[in-house]
């Protein structure tokens, strides 16, 4: 550097500005460099520290974990009597017979995010066909960025609405979920049916372009109807009480915070990411493409079914797998939803726990190198290399999408 | 395309929804109807219950069917199963008199429903509120009945209410930093006995005498006890140094109503937690809060701009480039959990056990920075949202066209000037969006929190008179994590709950804000640079 480093550098003779000039921009490039690579390798950090951490597991002759055997970790163990899978980790400070069994935890996120998928994807790309194909252009400037804000709920606000409101509620009327879930579809198909026989006037009022508005006092009305249809059926199909009907006839246990409803908020909060993914996919299939097929007369539907999703499924399945990594990732939802019983069976009505759960209530108190903190780090490595080989997967997918249709683009 | 006057056309008439869509297209437009009625109903929610909590209910008086009396606030309707009437349920409080504050009531049995305008509610420090009538007040001796004993009240509970703030300040601004003083100097390490050096005895002299100051406050607020009685007709007894209001709730005109609505929601937003965070207010959490996003953006905004900067305008545009950023993308879905287990491994249990061990050896084994605190959680934070500027800022830069970076450096610029003088102003909304974006997530993490530094109760905040006056190794409180607490360790939900949506509301309302803030900022930016474009 110049010993005289002024900031008005046109004070000085040209040449030596120019070499002041020169040397300040190669030291700054060299910083900035520096800097970057810096930042870049600590974000990229988290997985190598991950690894590290839980490879003496792995070591035959580490001193960390000499009563664990590491079959313990995916099979079944001998428990009371027949071998099942546990999570009793707390056993393990107590120095007693360990059941470590990652297989309920795993099972567990993976119930979880499934059904959250189940909800959340339906409304994703229904709300993503309808906004991309048949949504007036005002209206989806507006929804698109709604639907954003959906995203940014907190999870506690939504583990709480689910854990502390949603849950006792429907565990108390069952029935009246079930109608209204039942009732909806129909509800909307019965008012567009009604729709048709209209006079012309009221169709253009109640267009399908602003059908996500009007549908939603509609919407509300069937919930209504839900209340006053739900003891009918109850009485029709379930002798009177559906909770008793499931608990006898299926027997599954009805628990206030449970699968079902967890996969519900976490659906709310999965939803809009998937939707705006699928969008930009529908959105970015080339136009000549589904203009052609709606000049040769098909509907809008026929050209999205036959046309434009056969293009764009690549698209819409990275869209779900990044929904699916943010599900499985989820934390607050599902402890404040889900109950937090090791439990493994199919049944929708009962709790569950999450690696990620886990890791959030268990960590604190597992003492740092030992057998139990490693094990709840070998759980944020899976999830971690599960998100990231997901994530990567779906971000291959839809670059590959993308380039083609520039190469469609610029073929025509 | 969108043609005007094209879309009117009617569509094809062919297929059995002759002229029609078929019923998916109508599911479609459900599927948007039901995610903004889900939203919608979330927002209605959350703002009527968490508003209605601070407004004054009127108090109702049953007699029951056994001829047994009842004074409580209706809080909930219940069906009973198979026709069996309904049942209500009441907020009777009076912990200290009937053991539980909740009562279920056959709605069958009332015999006669009232509001008499003299029922008070009483908001106490300890046993929940009391709800019944005032009979008198005693004060140093001296007995008032009726109105009289209204007035006397008021003019005693203002006094005592300052005398209440006025040691408040003293504890927090002059006793607390002595006593830190003295522990600091008396350390485990330093072996003499207190009062040796001429500092100490100094200190403990200032501090007597603070102490003295401090009790003859609270005893300046002694003195004056109300006379109570209950549903049942029990006479209780209530020392007015332990009640924060009293309302006659009944008597009240809608105009003193939204007067008192208000003062609650102050009082909420400015007083600490009392009765384990299940009552009072959430001053602290709002200000940890905010301190830690502050914190988190002056640590993420210099770094991922870097990163950025580097990314796109420094770096070789290979192939090695283009996985990094792949990368970098991914880390943004990456769950948050995993940062926090990062951040515990590395920040508090790596970083700063080896910073315990160098610079204050003496305190251990007590952790100073071996432990979860501010620093750690603003850090884990930084890292868990530098993905999120890193990408925003990459967009912003990307964004502007090539010609402006060549037309700097044909005039003479140096690659530094051009990026400083054209680039980076240019770039400035979109980095602002992503600070913002980042601001928004990471006000709404809780999870990674748990696990790095928050605290269910932290009775000081981090940031006060004493030197350094900010304490990064402090714990802080949070709003996400204080309705996790209410919600799930509170031995009594019910009780909590109003308070827990009222949180709720404030935390969706800072996030909404922030999201709609970025929103805006990118909207300026996109209309901006299409103007860009255009030229």
């Amino acid at each position: 550097m110049p010993d005289t480093p002024t900031s008005d550098f046109s004070a000085q003779s040209p040449l030596h500005s120019h070499r002041y000039r020169q040397r300040r921009d190669r030291l700054a490039r060299a910083l900035i460099t520096a800097g970057g690579i810096g930042v870049l390798l600590a974000v990229l950090a988290i997985g190598v520290f991950l690894a590290v951490e839980v490879l003496p597991l792995f070591l035959p002759f580490s001193s960390t974990a000499p009563e664990l055997e590491l079959s313990a970790l995916w099979q079944a163990q001998p428990y009371a009597d027949g071998l099942e899978y546990r999570w009793l980790p707390y056993r393990l400070d107590e120095g007693e017979a360990a059941y470590v069994s990652l297989v309920p935890l795993a099972w567990g996120t993976l119930e979880a995010a499934a059904w959250a998928l189940v909800l959340a994807v339906p409304l994703a790309l229904g709300a993503a066909i309808h906004s991309s194909l048949y949504m007036s252009r005002p209206l989806r400037a507006r929804i698109k960025p709604t639907l954003e804000l959906m995203e940014a709920m907190p999870g506690v606000v939504l583990g709480f609405i689910a854990g502390l409101v949603l849950g006792p509620w429907v565990e108390q009327h069952l029935a009246i979920a079930l109608t209204t879930v039942l009732l909806l579809p129909l509800g909307v198909i019965v008012l567009a049916g009604v729709r048709r026989c209209l006079p012309s006037s009221w169709r253009l009022v109640l267009s399908l372009r602003w059908a996500s508005m009007w549908l939603i006092p509609w919407l509300i009305v069937l919930v209504w109807l839900a209340h006053w249809l739900a003891p009918l059926l109850e009485g029709w199909w379930f002798g009177g009480d559906l909770r008793l009907w499931v608990e006898t006839q299926l027997g599954w246990d009805v628990e206030a915070r449970n699968a079902l409803i967890l996969g519900l908020a976490m659906g709310f909060a999965v939803m809009p990411g998937i939707y705006a993914l699928a969008e930009e996919a529908l959105v970015d299939v080339p136009r000549d493409l589904s203009d052609g097929a709606q000049a040769m007369g098909a509907t809008r539907w026929q050209t999205l079914t036959r046309v434009v999703l056969p293009v764009a499924w690549p698209g819409i399945f990275s869209a779900v797998m990044i929904g699916a990594g943010r599900a499985v990732g989820e934390t607050m939802i599902v402890l404040m939803a889900s109950g937090n019983t090791a439990l493994m069976n199919g049944n929708p009505l009962d709790g569950l726990r999450s690696l990620a759960a886990s890791i959030a209530i268990e960590l604190p108190e597992a003492g740092p190198g030992g057998t139990h903190y490693r094990l709840l780090l070998l759980a944020a490595l899976a999830l971690f290399l599960f998100t990231f080989l997901v994530n990567t997967l779906a971000e291959l997918v839809r670059t590959r999408l993308r380039r083609r249709f520039r190469m469609l683009r610029s073929d025509s | 395309m969108n043609i005007p006057g094209h879309t009117a056309v009617p569509p094809a008439r062919s297929g059995r929804w002759r002229g029609g869509e078929g019923p998916w297209a109508w599911w479609c437009a459900m599927a948007v109807a039901l995610s903004l009625l889900m939203l919608g109903a979330l927002l209605v929610l959350l703002m009527s219950r968490g508003l209605a909590n601070f407004w004054p209910a009127s108090v109702h008086q049953l007699t029951l069917a056994d001829g047994s009396q009842v004074i409580g606030v209706p809080v909930e309707t219940r069906q009973r199963p198979e026709d069996a009437g309904s049942e209500r349920r009441y907020f009777t409080a009076n912990r200290d008199a009937s053991g539980g504050i909740w009562r279920w009531v056959n709605v069958e049995d009332i015999r006669q429903d009232s509001a008499p305008e003299d029922l008070v509610h009483i908001k106490r420090m300890r046993w929940s509120d009391f709800l019944g009538r005032l009979v008198a007040v005693n004060i140093d001796g001296r007995r008032f009945d009726g109105e009289l004993a209204w007035q006397r009240l008021e003019e005693r509970l203002d006094e005592i209410r300052q005398q209440r703030q006025l040691r408040r300040e003293l504890e927090a601004t002059q006793i607390i930093p002595l006593i830190r003083r003295l522990e600091s100097s008396n350390g485990p390490e330093s072996n003499h006995d207190p009062g040796s050096n001429s500092d100490d005895v100094r200190i403990h002299q200032q501090l007597a005498e603070l102490q003295q100051q401090a009790r003859d406050l609270q005893s300046g607020m002694t003195g004056a006890v109300l006379i109570l009685e209950t549903a049942e007709g029990r006479r209780l007894e209530q020392p007015l140094e332990e009640v924060d209001t009293v309302l006659r709730p009944n008597a009240m005109s809608a105009w003193q109503k939204v007067g008192r609505w208000s003062s609650g929601v102050w009082q909420y937003l400015s007083e600490g937690p009392r009765a384990a965070n299940t009552a009072g207010g959430v001053w602290p959490a709002i200000f940890g809060t905010v301190l830690m996003v502050i914190l988190m953006s002056i640590l993420v905004t210099p770094f991922g701009v870097l990163a950025a900067v580097y990314l796109n305008e420094v770096a070789h545009q290979g192939r090695l480039t283009r996985l990094v950023r792949i990368g970098v993308r991914n880390l943004a879905g990456v769950p948050s959990i995993v940062y926090g287990v990062f951040g515990l491994g590395v920040f508090v249990y790596g970083i700063g056990g080896q910073l315990d061990e160098w610079f204050f050896a003496e305190t251990l084994p007590s952790p100073t920075f071996g432990t979860g605190g501010l620093l750690w959680a603003s850090l884990t934070l930084a890292l868990l949202t530098l993905p999120v500027v890193i990408v925003a800022t990459e967009e912003g830069l990307a964004r502007i066209p090539m010609h402006q970076r060549e037309g700097a450096l044909a005039l003479g610029a140096t690659h530094l000037e051009m990026l400083t003088r054209v680039v980076l102003p240019m770039a400035m909304p979109a980095m602002l969006t992503g600070v913002i974006l980042a601001v928004a997530r990471a006000a709404g993490e809780v999870a990674p929190l748990m696990l790095v530094g928050v605290a269910k109760l932290a009775p000081q905040v981090p940031l006060d008179g004493e030197f350094p006056w900010l304490h990064l190794e402090r714990k802080f409180m949070h709003l996400g994590y204080h309705i996790y607490d209410a919600a799930f360790h509170s031995s009594d939900v019910q009780a909590a709950l109003p308070l827990i949506y009222a949180t709720a509301l404030l935390l969706v309302l800072v996030i909404l804000v922030l999201n709609l803030t970025a929103i805006f900022l990118r909207h300026y930016l996109r209309t901006r640079h299409g103007a860009f474009a255009r030229q």
